[in-house]
């Protein structure tokens, strides 16, 4: 009986992040087009001027060229930007900087390696979900490689092979190639920034990380607790191993900027839209 | 996909274009002859005294600058906003950006620099007027893109006018703050808070060497 209740119930939560992903896309979706909209309203009162075609790059995307973001919860990201860079300068920099001293590098390497290959499963569905075929095999075939030859991914012998190295796909690029819209910006405490759309695709990846996955399959016999401890602690030593490698990167870009509220936001946009777009 | 098509194009361009472009300077050369100067410099024993950082800045500037075109950078940074400038003001954005964007970079990469590898992965050209350079530095474990988009000028020199890192382009970064600053304030007052800027930036260096 209580078995049947806990099936019952973790099919609930999935019914229900799926119903939330799609009223959240739908959303975004509209919000999005409502921001084009505004922005190629504000084109369009600007009369045609040969001086344009200057500033025309071959490069540029379509629409790519979209100032920003929807941000009416500003106030919010604001404090939480401040937030997280505190946590940075204080915390986070501090740490992974004595851990860099710590721990040799051929080591940070492979506990980088390690969780990178435990997520391959995450890329491969996203691969898949967004018909990738030939990305969705690199993704197989080198978490095949790294898991077997790479001694549980600690090395990664395919790293070396160009189609076994496919862009990195998650959720929020699927949902993204689908044709959602960012909505709006969201600066999460401790996570940064994001996007509903993100937000949800996070939410999605959350549910396909191995831990979580088998946490949902076998809803009886774990402890519920378990899995959030460990992806707490999972999250914590990937994001000091990964920032150990970067440490001096985010203040480069704080002092390029002149209001790096701003620069933040546009700099992951613009990554997010060039991630979509591979 | 795309990029085994990319990959092809490149290929094709090469073959077609290759021994033609050699004549002049290819857009690869243009970036790699520089950046490869700059390391050596980086590299020099000589500059390893806390004394001598400045000078070694100077050197670094002395080859970097020439890679740009910072008037076609300012004005696609401006984007509309350019028009609002009167000449004098053009001129004196100009000179403050470039500097700014100068010192915060090299910088950087004379705090940091740990033998980062650059990898060159290739060019594409685009009505043989604009160009864009791929390369990637390699970092212990970390491997970032960079891409330099090069224009043409009339005396057929190619110029950076913009850099993508990690897929952010730089310019349209700064478009965008500049657009909101401008929404507020006059050009003037831009160019003063990148005065001011700057100002901080040399005090910060002057203490450090």
């Amino acid at each position: 009986m209580r078995t049947v209740n806990r099936r019952a119930l973790v099919f609930l939560v999935v019914l229900l992040i799926g119903s939330v992903a799609v009223t959240a896309s739908a959303m975004a979706t509209e919000s999005g087009s409502a921001a084009a909209d505004d922005i190629s309203a504000a084109d369009e009162s600007i009369p045609f001027d040969p001086f344009e075609e200057e500033i025309d790059d071959p490069f540029e995307e379509e629409g790519e060229s979209l100032p920003s973001v929807a941000d009416p919860l500003v106030g919010f990201n604001r404090a939480m930007f401040t937030f997280n860079d505190r946590v940075y300068f204080w915390v986070l920099k501090p740490v992974a900087s004595g851990y860099r001293v710590v721990v040799p590098t051929p080591v940070r390497t492979c506990v980088k390696n390690f969780f990178f290959n435990l997520l391959g499963p995450v890329r491969f569905v996203n691969c898949l979900l967004q018909g990738k075929w030939s990305a969705a095999e690199g993704e197989f075939g080198r978490f095949t490689a790294n898991t077997t030859v790479g001694i549980l991914g600690l090395f990664d012998p395919a790293g070396k092979e160009p189609h076994l190295n496919p862009p990195e796909e998650d959720m929020g690029q699927t949902l993204g190639y689908y044709g959602t819209g960012n909505g709006l910006y969201i600066v999460w405490p401790l996570l940064g920034p994001s996007t509903l759309r993100d937000t949800v695709g996070a939410i999605g990846d959350w549910a396909l990380n191995p831990f979580t996955f088998m946490q949902l399959i076998n809803a009886d016999d774990v402890d519920g607790l378990t899995s959030s401890t460990a992806n707490v602690i999972i999250y914590s030593v990937r994001t000091v191993n990964d920032t150990s490698f970067r440490i001096g990167d985010y203040e480069t870009l704080k002092n390029a900027a002149l209001d790096p509220y701003e620069f933040l936001r546009d700099a992951y946009i613009q990554s997010r839209n060039s991630k979509i777009a591979e | 996909m795309t990029r085994r098509i990319l990959a092809g194009m490149l290929l094709m361009s090469i073959v077609a274009f290759g021994p033609m472009a050699f004549a002049s300077m290819e857009p690869m050369a243009v970036i790699q002859e520089p950046i490869d100067a700059v390391i050596v410099i980086l590299n020099d024993p000589q500059y390893k005294n806390p004394e001598t950082k400045a000078v070694q800045r100077s050197e670094i500037w002395k080859i970097v600058q020439p890679m740009f075109d910072f008037n076609e950078v300012s004005i696609r940074a401006l984007a509309r906003n350019w028009r609002q400038f009167s000449e004098a003001e053009k001129e004196a954005f100009v000179d403050v950006f470039a500097q700014f964007l100068g010192n915060t970079y090299i910088d950087k990469i004379q705090g940091e620099y740990h033998n980062e590898q650059i990898v060159y992965l290739g060019q594409t050209l685009y009505k043989d007027e604009y160009a864009e350079v791929k390369t990637k530095i390699v970092r212990e474990a970390v491997e970032i893109p960079v891409n330099y988009r090069l224009r043409k000028k009339g005396d057929g020199q190619w110029k950076v006018y913009d850099i993508i890192v990690e897929g952010v382009s730089l310019v349209k970064n700064y478009r965008t703050q500049f657009a909101s600053i401008l929404k507020k304030k006059k050009p003037a007052q831009l160019i003063e808070q990148l005065n001011d800027k700057l100002e901080d930036q040399n005090r910060r260096l002057a203490g450090n060497d």
